[in-house]
């Protein structure tokens, strides 16, 4: 898995149906700086958030800001699939929020720094174009952090 | 994933990634994306293996040096396997799934009981880390309440917010409490265990297929059971 042959002709058909095409003309921002120097966020579609945070409707373009010095071991999970695995994220949160091993890069000064809060999406059952208005905003405060470059995760 | 890609790099920040459907990040062309062959849920690959995590992180790093895109790399190696016959063995012997013999509630009840214990357990070696917790009420509550809804032939419908999140909560109770012992589990026996061994998956599956039999929710039934639940002789 994910090798489309191994799955289920049920499965194969399910998650080719949702090939869609680009969202416009190429976009390409090339960094200006090497990854030493860059300011990186994560950012997640996997339905993460802490658990006095509202949770994710069953269809949700909305986002929630995740502290970069918060306890990621409290983040739970409210996706809507049902379709992927949970037993890895609950024994590290890093299969899917790899927070930690960006730690880590910057402390070994492989990035150049960590932005100050991350951010998670839920991604299911919505067109791609829904997500354009809060991606925005998102684009907005992490320009305000600095950041210059997103490490993105799905589930 | 690739939707958000774009826009924020529309904006101005340059982004890199996972993809786990190569097919769909194909098609929709992000800026940069690392596909990688891992099962859907771990795009990092291994749980607990931070020098796999690093490696597929690396990969994806690179990505931000390419002169032009969109550029989609396939990583070349799998996760490491799980030795089936080396996991730890199931803590419970389930029951007959199904409450039609003593009732849903009674047996959900039952079983919930006996995984105490060892979700206790689990949470210990986890540090107190447990995903339970998306419902406000208590999971033993939850449970009994899914049971009589059941034991009634009724259907949630004027509260599918708080099903969703008391059967998430269950799920994610039943799969801390499975893998409550130290070791490497494969996760395609802990779904069988789940939805072919115990009374919770039989009550969900129970669920789901009332909900597709109701007008008003037949399409939300998708968010109740997996596909690989609903064709068993296709799964694991």
């Amino acid at each position: 898995m994910v090798r489309l042959s191994d799955l289920p002709d049920y499965e194969r058909e399910h998650l080719l149906a949702k090939n869609l095409p680009p969202l416009g003309p190429p976009v390409f921002s090339r960094p200006s700086k090497p990854l030493s120097e860059l300011r990186i966020a994560l950012i997640t579609t996997a339905g993460l958030h802490f658990r006095d945070d509202p949770g994710f409707e069953f269809t949700d373009a909305t986002f929630r800001p995740i502290p970069g010095e918060e306890d990621a071991e409290q983040l739970i999970m409210s996706h809507s699939s049902v379709n992927f695995d949970r037993s890895g994220f609950i024994e590290d949160v890093n299969i899917v929020f790899p927070i930690e091993r960006f730690r880590e890069l910057a402390a070994q000064s492989v990035i150049g720094s960590l932005a100050s809060v991350h951010y998670s999406f839920m991604g299911a059952g919505l067109m791609p174009a829904a997500y354009e208005q809060a991606a925005s905003q998102v684009a907005g405060m992490l320009k305000q952090d600095l950041v210059d470059a997103v490490f993105l995760t799905p589930v | 994933m690739s939707a958000l890609s774009y826009f924020l790099e529309r904006d101005g920040i340059a982004t890199t990634g996972i993809s786990l459907v190569r097919e769909n990040t194909e098609s929709m062309q992000p800026p940069r994306a690392l596909w990688v062959p891992f099962p859907l849920g771990r795009p990092l690959g291994k749980p607990g293996n931070s020098a796999f995590q690093h490696r597929v992180i690396a990969a994806a790093l690179a990505l931000l040096d390419r002169a032009k895109g969109p550029v989609l790399e396939d990583y070349p190696e799998d996760a490491p396997a799980v030795i089936s016959e080396a996991a730890p063995a199931c803590p419970i012997a389930f029951a007959k799934p199904g409450g039609e013999a003593t009732g849903w509630a009674a047996a959900l009840c039952k079983e919930l009981q006996a995984l105490m214990p060892w979700h206790d357990l689990g949470r210990r070696r986890r540090r107190g880390r447990t995903l339970v917790g998306l419902s406000a009420n208590a999971i033993q509550d939850n449970i009994e309440k899914m049971g009589r809804l059941l034991d009634d032939g009724r259907l949630p419908l004027d509260d599918l917010a708080w099903f969703k999140a008391a059967t998430e909560d269950a799920k994610a109770f039943y799969l801390e409490a499975l893998t409550a012992q130290p070791g490497e589990y494969d996760q395609q026996e802990l779904e069988n265990v789940l939805w072919n061994q115990t009374a919770l998956g039989a009550a969900i599956l129970k669920f789901n297929k009332d909900f597709k039999a109701h007008p008003d929710t037949a399409t939300l039934a998708v968010i109740t059971a997996p596909r690989i639940a609903e064709h068993p002789e296709s799964g694991s």
